[in-house]
């Protein structure tokens, strides 16, 4: 008789395996022992042998394919053996009578799954009992997903809800989300739900002293796309700095053409640096990138974001094909755009965080020596470019001297480079910025 | 089936002949002035006068009805009135030499009977009797519009109480003799020795021989009329109730004062007419009713035609059968010749008859030939005649403006007492015995067998470590229905019992075993094949004043005793205004293995009908204690049983079922295990389907299943199962009758309605398919099992994890089933 081969669960908390690589392909005869596949968890790699000997009718899954424990990959039979049975999504499994047993007490101890729909689609079904325990117990139970009969969300289905969810009445719950309140010790409301008088603001000290004020959309806006970067990338940041000698005297020389009416544009050291940054990132293309999961966007040309201090908010416009621009070119087009972002005209097509591959936050300007720059994600990383300060240097010939130097602070998505790329690119940077020639 | 009687092949088998008597018909040939010698004037007047009341009685009625006027006094009355112009004589002349304990039983055509007897009764009772009664009945609440200025004799001050009583019930009036809740086709007053009077046709024909038997077992004095129309004689319960009555058995089984016939006339009130149908010449074939009699029994019932235009005839024949009766030869049947002028009922257009025949009738009209005969006789002269109808037609008028003075009548308060009709559907009362004398027994109850043996049985199921006693070791649940049977039978002498094989086989099921030897025939017999008489006569039983244990086999009969289960057992009593009482405790078996007509649970026919207490017990412990309760109680209780369990031992009850007595209250539901998850409640012996469904879900799902046992259908407490299904959010009711239309699915909305909020799914019944029941071998795919209950919790309710359906429980599916009606 055909048996399945199944995921096995490694540890309590895995609900997904990744099949690593089939080593048996359909059709090999096996033997007890022999290695089937492998696959790995987050934390680590394993293999699963044949259970029996036999003929691998059918496998389920490909290499690579992340796979629920539990659930059939491959069957082991005699050849000619019917497999649609064991499929996944066809019939169900039948357990042996030992592992439903054991299955009963491992539900108990596992925390209680909780789905949820994106959006409530239509009506919502939910049973007298479950709507009332969702009441009672603050459970928004609009987007559950109901496990009753034909989807209706039914008693448990809030129980578990309940338990990962915020025991608020729905007033508090509405209360709670506007004023930026939480529920205090004291819960007065049916079955010990906080309701809207218990709640109280993040620091109880301060008593009612403050006044709440409702956030603009763009401060909306910004909180989201900040809240949604921390939540979903592998954030961390590298310090450096770079000897702003070279472009501080570049700053002079074209202040003084400036100055002298031989160029129009007026270059900053804030030019300089973007100028810099392009010229590296055309040799660092891992960082001219968009992480999208599952895959990377490795971008040709150069869409420099620039972050812009504005009075509604922090907005980062893109210059594109920045690469393609000459410094004065480059400094015209950052300077008009900055300043339609000042008046609110600038094309909202270049302010979406995709418009961008790489985001330049310049913070120099405001004496800041060192900060952690959040990404503009699905960029990759993010360049803060910070205030410039006398450092001690060794001048050469054991002469040190004062010299200025310019502190830069990358942030990167770990997910898509690791640490020594950003270092190499980081520092790339540095040469740029200390090498730079026109 | 006694073995005392041996049926000897070479007697029946001997060649022979069935001769008859010849049957008399009108042979009365006497005249007023030869029956001088047998009436004083005074009683030649007065049955004049009671004819001449109830004509002007019943013109009465006809002129509110037809013009809505009676004499100038206006009144609509838009309810039933089906009169009796022409039958006078009959009525008084049944009447005139019954005594107060002689009990009339009529039809709906019997304001002339409840008259006649009325003012029968009135002149045989002395005025302190008569003034007890009429200031008793209801605490003088019908009495005290008549009493107010009245100014004559007693006697003259109880007619008007008779008249007023009676109008006053056919008007609906809280005054009449029944509270308003008789009316026109129902009235009766049984101070006077008027039994309820039958709307159903034929209804007093099996009634009428319970009375008699009550009057017989109990050695009261007295004899029954049946008043029955000639068409009834077509019904079968009226057949059925004169197989009851004719019964050898009384002859031939009961013993001493006991043996002989019963104490009973079937009157045949014969106006020819079933409503518009000719008895004689199109709906029938005996052409004289009296022929019947022939057909029935040796004695042909006594049977006689009597010229029922003849007052004198038809007393002269109650005189000769009486004699009959008091030698014990009854029952008797009278067919007594008469003709109605008015229509069936206001809306009769006499389409059936011609005007000639009509006319023909009335030129012999009996008041008129009577009233001449008198005069002729010298017995009253013309003026005498005319005062008694003046005097009459006073009384109407009278009696009139009082029973339609909505001040001095009233109707009953519906408004300001809502649930005064509710009240009365049953009398609630506790009563250990019906009447206060020593029961007919054999011998003391400690020396029975059957109760010896109980005493050595195995009271709980299991012994201490669980495991379960022998069957014949085991206390059962027919020993349960049978401890509480005998102790009544040693309590209440009124107490009776019987239905098919109810006596020496000891009931089909063997819960009477052990009887039989404890209790003389005429307390537990057995009956003929037929349950309209079974349960009918148990009915009139009850009426009287006697409690009773009718047996009808298999569910499947109720069938054959459909009117009197539906239409008389649950009416009576609140019909009365509660002055009847009904302490009938009808047992039902519902069987299984025997297929389509021997294996359905009817429970909720019962249980739909208002007035009837409906339990299904399906433990001893149950099954005794609510059997006690029935019986304590008074009123008509349907105390299912089930040939599931019979053997059963008691299996929750600590300490099993107490060999004392003990009530089990009806309407109280019962918690056979506890659980939390989800409750199944069941009717009748599915409760130990449910209880292996709890097993199956703890063990294989993980969920504790609250198991509630009904126990009864009607009254019903849903308080248990509403905090059960507070606790758990889901119930699924499951029991053995089909489900549609079933008491589970009433129990399903009901708990929809008042546990709505508490409700985690809707509750689901697990009944039978909607089929005939198939072979035994075939039950499974019929009654409801544990795998049903699982599978309609997991399709409905719940969906178990892992479980795999066996049956189809979707939504889709029940709508095709409803589809097809399957």
């Amino acid at each position: 008789m055909a048996i399945p081969v199944i995921m096995p669960r490694q540890g309590q908390s895995v609900e997904t395996c990744i099949l690593g690589e089939w080593v048996k392909k359909k059709g090999d005869a096996v033997k007890v022992g022999d290695i089937l596949f492998s696959y790995e968890t987050d934390k680590a790699s394993f293999e699963e042998d044949a259970k029996a000997d036999g003929i691998l009718l059918d496998i389920f899954f490909a290499e690579g394919d992340e796979v629920p424990v539990l659930v059939n990959v491959a069957v082991i039979g005699a050849a000619g053996e019917s497999v649609d049975e064991f499929r996944p999504g066809g019939q169900a499994v039948p357990l042996a009578e030992t592992v439903a047993a054991s299955e009963v007490v491992v539900e108990k101890l596992i925390a209680p799954e909780v789905k949820t729909v994106a959006e409530p689609t239509g009506k919502v079904k939910i049973s007298p009992r479950a709507k009332n325990l969702a009441e009672k117990s603050g459970v928004a139970y609009q987007q559950l997903q109901g496990s009753g009969p034909e989807g209706r969300i039914i008693e448990r289905d809030i129980e578990a809800a309940a338990q990962v969810l915020p025991k608020l009445t729905p007033l508090a719950q509405e209360k709670a989300k506007a004023e930026g309140l939480k529920a205090g010790e004291a819960a007065t409301g049916l079955g010990g739900k906080a309701i809207a008088k218990d709640l109280i603001s993040y620091n109880p000290v301060y008593s009612d002293d403050f006044e709440v004020k409702k956030l603009t959309n763009m401060r909306k806006l910004i909180a989201k796309a900040m809240h949604t970067s921390l939540q979903n990338s592998a954030q961390l940041t590298h310090h450096m700095s770079a000897d702003a000698r070279t472009i501080m005297a570049l700053r002079k020389k074209y202040k003084k053409a400036l100055d002298a009416g031989q160029i129009s544009q007026n270059i900053t050291i804030n030019d300089l640096v973007c100028f810099a940054v392009i010229k590296a990132l055309k040799k660092f293309p891992q960082v001219n990138t968009h992480f999208i999961g599952d895959s990377m966007r490795w971008f040709k040309k150069v869409h420099l974001g620039l972050a812009v201090d504005t009075d509604r908010g922090l907005m980062v416009p893109a210059i594109k094909n920045a690469d393609d621009l000459s410094l004065e070119g480059l400094s015209g087009q950052m300077q008009s755009i900055a300043g339609q972002c000042r008046k609110g005209n600038v094309s909202p097509e270049l302010l979406a965080p995709e418009a961008a591959t790489f985001t330049i936050s310049n913070l120099g300007n405001y004496g800041v020596e060192m900060f952690t720059p959040v990404i503009n994600i699905p960029q990759t990383a993010i360049l803060g470019v910070c205030t410039i300060v006398p450092r001690p240097k060794d001048l050469g010939d054991g002469v040190y001297g004062f010299v200025p130097m310019m502190g830069l602070s990358l942030t990167y998505d770990h997910q898509a480079l690791d640490g020594g790329e950003a270092t190499l690119f980081l520092r790339e940077i540095k040469e740029q910025i200390e090498n730079l020639e026109i | 089936m006694p073995k005392s009687q041996f049926i000897d092949p070479s007697e029946v088998r001997k060649a022979g002949e069935i001769t008859f008597n010849p049957i008399p018909v009108n042979q009365y040939n006497k005249t007023v002035e030869e029956e001088k010698a047998n009436f004083s004037n005074e009683d030649l007047l007065r049955i004049y006068r009671d004819m001449v009341v109830i004509r002007e009685f019943e013109t009465m009625l006809n002129l509110i009805k037809i013009r809505g006027d009676y004499n100038g006094i206006a009144y609509d009355h838009p309810g039933p009135a089906h009169l009796s112009i022409g039958q006078e004589a009959a009525a008084v002349g049944m009447a005139y030499t019954l005594g107060v304990e002689d009990f009339i039983f009529g039809s709906h055509r019997s304001h002339g009977e409840i008259l006649a007897k009325g003012l029968s009764a009135i002149a045989k009772l002395s005025d302190e009797q008569l003034m007890q009664v009429m200031e008793s009945h209801f605490d003088g609440i019908t009495f005290a519009p008549v009493k107010n200025g009245h100014s004559g004799t007693v006697k003259e001050l109880a007619i008007k109480f008779l008249i007023y009583g009676t109008l006053a019930e056919i008007f609906a009036r809280e005054t009449g003799f029944n509270k308003g809740l008789g009316g026109s086709m129902h009235a009766f007053f049984t101070p006077f020795g008027v039994y309820p009077n039958n709307a159903i046709v034929g209804g007093s024909g099996d009634i009428a021989v319970g009375a008699a038997l009550y009057k017989k077992v109990n050695r009261k004095s007295g004899i029954v009329v049946a008043n029955i129309g000639d068409a009834s004689m077509a019904c079968g319960p009226v057949w059925e109730g004169l197989a009851f009555a004719t019964m050898d058995q009384f002859n031939e089984l009961w013993e001493g004062d006991m043996k002989g016939g019963l104490p009973l006339i079937i009157n045949i009130m014969n106006n020819q007419y079933g409503m518009g149908g000719q008895t004689c010449g199109e709906t029938m074939g005996y052409n004289i009713a009296a022929r019947i009699g022939a057909g029935v029994n040796a004695d042909q019932l006594h049977a006689e035609r009597v010229d029922g235009y003849n007052p004198l005839a038809v007393i002269d024949a109650y005189k000769r059968k009486r004699i009959i009766l008091e030698e014990k030869r009854g029952p008797v049947l009278l067919d007594v010749l008469t003709y109605r002028y008015s229509g069936h009922s206001p809306s009769d257009a006499s389409s059936y008859r011609s005007k000639e025949e009509v006319e023909a009738w009335e030129a012999q009209d009996s008041i008129a030939w009577f009233g001449r005969e008198l005069v002729k006789a010298g017995v009253a002269t013309e003026d005498q005649l005319t005062g008694i109808k003046g005097d009459t037609i006073s009384l109407m008028e009278s009696s009139m403006k009082l029973a339609i003075d909505d001040k001095v009548s009233p109707r009953m308060d519906m408004a300001k007492y809502p649930n005064l009709i509710g009240e009365m559907m049953f009398s609630n009362e506790s009563v250990d015995r019906m009447e206060d004398r020593t029961p007919d027994v054999n011998h003391p109850m400690a020396e029975n067998a059957r109760v010896q043996q109980l005493a050595k049985k195995e009271r709980f199921a299991f012994d201490e470590n669980g495991k379960a006693h022998s069957k014949i070791k085991t206390y059962a649940y027919r020993d349960g229905i049978f401890e509480a049977i005998v102790d009544r039978f040693y309590k209440d002498p009124t107490l009776i019992a019987y239905g098919e094989e109810n006596r020496d086989w000891g009931g089909a099921f063997a819960v009477y075993r052990g009887l039989t030897e404890a209790l003389p025939y005429h307390r537990l017999f057995n009956s003929p094949i037929s349950e309209a008489s079974i349960v009918g006569t148990a009915i009139g039983y009850a009426m009287c004043g006697g409690r009773v244990i009718p047996e009808i086999m298999y569910c499947d009969f109720l069938g054959r005793c459909g009117d009197q289960v539906f239409n008389q057992l649950p009416k009576w009593q609140a019909m009365s205004g509660n002055v009847i009482k009904m302490p009938v405790v009808l047992r039902v078996s519902v069987g299984s293995k025997y297929g389509a007509q021997h294996s359905q649970d009817w429970t909720a026919l019962t249980a739909q009908i208002p007035g009837l207490k409906v339990v299904f017990p399906a433990t001893p412990y149950d099954a005794k204690g609510l059997m006690n309760a029935a019986l304590q109680g008074t009123d008509p209780v349907i105390f299912f049983e089930s040939q599931r369990l019979y053997d059963i031992g008691e299996q929750f009850h600590k300490g099993g079922v107490p060999e004392g007595y003990y009530e089990i209250a009806i309407g109280e539901p019962d918690i056979k295990r506890e659980g939390k998850d989800v409750t199944i409640l069941t009717i009748g012996a599915t409760l130990y389907r449910a209880l292996e469904a709890a097993d199956i879900l703890q063990e294989k799902y993980g969920m504790s299943a609250e198991v509630i046992d009904a126990r009864s259908l009607s009254p019903f407490n849903y308080e248990l199962v509403l905090a059960s299904v507070k606790k758990t959010g889901r119930i699924i009711i499951s029991g053995d009758a089909s489900s549609r239309g079933s008491f589970m699915k009433e129990m399903a909305q009901t708990i929809s309605e008042l546990a709505f909020d508490d409700l985690d799914a809707p509750p689901v019944v697990v009944g039978s398919r909607n089929w005939i029941t198939p072979a035994y071998e075939l039950e499974d795919s019929f009654f409801p099992c544990a795998e049903w209950m699982i599978d309609a919790i997991h399709e409905k309710i719940v969906p178990l994890k892992g479980h795999v359906v066996k049956n189809n429980f979707t939504s889709a599916e029940q709508i095709r089933r409803n589809k097809l009606g399957v």
